[in-house]
């Protein structure tokens, strides 16, 4: 069975601007995969890519096997998206743009129906089936547009930052019906800025940033990647913060507070404290602070920022040697707003 | 029935329901207009006319009023519903779906012809409180309001597609539309043009659908009825070949 998504070198650009740079990404089926990124990182404008409403540049894309612009229909069947904005058509019921979005893609008139009524079910606001989608709370209108991607009853379900601007009932209950659909064999891709959704959810996430891809990796894996803190209660304040061994990439003092940055604290903690007592200091409580993925994102993104900022201008200067080679700016994110 | 058919018919359902449930804003407006046209033009103007070609005048100009209804309707369908789609974006509910390019452009098409047919049968209808309308050659006529409604569909399309706002909308059916069904032989005979304005007026699409409707109606035709229909059947062609590029390349659609 061919991936569920699977991206070689995709490109989009804008005229000068570059939403995807030469993005490879493979999503396996029946995976929960997470894309995470900054605004403007290409998420959006990638997920537009698969469905039909953004044309590539470059690079190859298909869903399922099939390619997104040579076999649109096959690729468009096996998709159902949840996108961010509201896209939902206001002229019906919200049970009749189920049905249209259902024949749509060729499934007849009562089974739609039928289809519709469910899924309206499944997400909560079937008793809303007479409405029109203007007249539904903004909680409604982020469970319609899930509920419009579950009518056609697709493999590939796709969410674009679904729980943006939700209050945290609707949060859980997204995350409860999307765990479901995913053991029951759906591949979800889902896009977020909420590192704890992807950290509860996601098999695996690829972080995005100015559309490259910076890494994928479990997020078990990624948070491995981070430093953690072993913050140590002392019984009296020492003078300085002691000398430690390589392990200690940073060491810091705050009162009787001391503060040690460490690779792996729970393995690193038994020797420290041991070299602690070794040099005279008593030990009051120990707490290690594991790394959040938060930080880890925080820390990937801005690193790739640093590189890209220093490519450039290593590119820049190769003319003209009075550039300097390396910059402190900020790099300029372009981007925002594209994707 | 196949999925591609089934595709096709869901598309045609939505976008005929769109219009049937808007009967103050789609099917009323013309009747109401159209009554006055008839009043005004018809009664009490063309008493003074007389008669053009052996025909009253309020004979003569139903076949141009009939013309003018379906086309503007056929037009107006097509663009607003594509251009209110894609200013909303629901459009992408379509777009998003397996429904094929050729299949996409014939359920707007179908859809929009169909509201200038149907408000072209109404307009008839109110033609016939004023007078009667023999219907010489009922397979033209029907043969006519299919092309001419499927042509102006088509042209909606690309309208709709266009359009980067709702004044694009009023500017292609006020100042594009109207002048040209006005100068189309709508209220006077080609006849009492002198040389260069006949010759400008065979320029004028519009000319050909007047025509060919009159024909279909009444039995009078300046223009040959078979020649007529071959230009406008290969109009639409063209049209709907542009339509079907444009949806191909998601022009006005996709980035």
């Amino acid at each position: 069975m061919p991936p569920a998504i699977e991206t070689v070198d995709l490109v989009k650009e804008y005229g000068e601007l570059r939403a995807l740079q030469e993005l490879s990404l493979t999503v396996e089926e029946g995976e929960f995969f997470g894309l995470l990124g900054p605004n403007g990182a290409g998420k959006t404008t990638f997920i537009n890519t698969l469905v039909g409403l953004v044309r590539k540049t470059g690079g190859e894309a298909r869903v399922f096997g099939y390619d997104v612009e040579d076999d649109y229909q096959q690729a468009r069947d096996a998709i159902g998206v949840a996108p961010q904005e509201f896209n939902v058509d206001r002229f019906f019921p919200i049970r009749e743009v189920l049905e249209h979005k259902a024949g749509y893609h060729g499934v007849p008139a009562d089974e739609a129906a039928d289809r519709a009524d469910e899924v309206l079910k499944r997400v909560g606001i079937y008793d809303k089936r007479n409405e029109r989608f203007d007249w539904l709370s903004g909680g409604m209108k982020r469970r319609l547009l899930l509920a419009r991607a579950l009518v056609t009853d697709p493999d590939l379900l796709i969410l674009d930052e679904p729980t943006a601007g939700v209050d945290v009932q609707l949060r859980h209950d997204l995350w409860e019906l999307v765990t479901e659909l995913n053991e029951e064999g759906t591949t979800i891709l889902l896009t977020t800025h909420y590192i704890e959704e992807a950290e509860r959810l996601c098999d695996r996430v690829a972080i995005m940033n100015e559309g490259r891809k910076v890494t994928v990796a479990t997020p078990d894996e990624l948070k491995g990647r981070g430093t953690d803190t072993i913050a140590v209660g002392l019984e009296s304040t020492p003078a300085s913060a002691p000398e430690l061994g390589p392990y200690a990439h940073e060491t810091t003092l705050s009162g009787d507070r001391l503060e040690v940055r460490v690779d792996d604290g729970g393995s690193i903690a038994p020797r420290l404290l041991n070299d602690l007592e070794a040099r005279g200091y008593e030990i009051a409580d120990l707490e290690i602070t594991r790394t959040s993925l938060e930080e880890i994102f925080v820390d990937l993104t801005e690193r790739e920022d640093r590189s890209v900022t220093r490519s450039t201008a290593e590119s820049a200067s190769d003319g003209d040697e009075s550039e300097t080679s390396e910059t402190d700016t900020p790099p300029k994110r372009e981007q925002e707003g594209v994707a | 029935m196949s999925v591609a058919s089934r595709q096709l018919q869901s598309l045609i359902r939505r976008e005929v329901l769109r219009f049937v449930r808007r009967p103050y804003n789609t099917f009323l407006p013309p009747l109401i207009t159209n009554v006055l046209y008839f009043s005004v033009f018809g009664v009490i103007l063309g008493s003074r006319i007389g008669t053009i070609s052996d025909v009253t005048y309020i004979q003569f100009v139903l076949p141009g009023l009939v013309v003018l209804g379906a086309i503007s309707n056929a037009f107006e369908n097509a663009s607003f519903s594509i251009f209110h789609g894609r200013w909303n974006e629901y459009i992408h509910e379509v777009i998003t779906s397996p429904l094929s390019h050729s299949y996409t452009v014939a359920g707007y098409v179908l859809a929009s012809a169909l509201r200038g047919f149907i408000i072209g049968g109404l307009i008839i209808g109110v033609g016939f409180l004023f007078t009667s309308i023999p219907f010489a050659h009922p397979l033209y006529l029907v043969s006519f309001g299919v092309v001419t409604t499927t042509l102006f569909a088509g042209l909606g399309v690309i309208g709709g597609l266009f359009a980067e706002d709702f004044d694009h909308l009023t500017v292609m059916n006020q100042f594009l539309l109207r002048p040209l069904v006005f100068f189309g032989g709508v209220f006077y005979s080609l006849d009492q043009l002198d040389g260069l304005a006949y010759t400008a007026s065979l320029l004028n699409p519009m000319v050909y659908m007047v025509n060919g409707v009159r024909y279909g109606m009444l039995g009078m035709s300046e223009i040959n009825p078979n020649t007529s229909l071959v230009v406008l059947t290969a109009a639409t062609v063209v049209v709907l070949f542009i339509n079907l590029l444009l949806f191909k390349r998601g022009v006005g659609i996709t980035d």
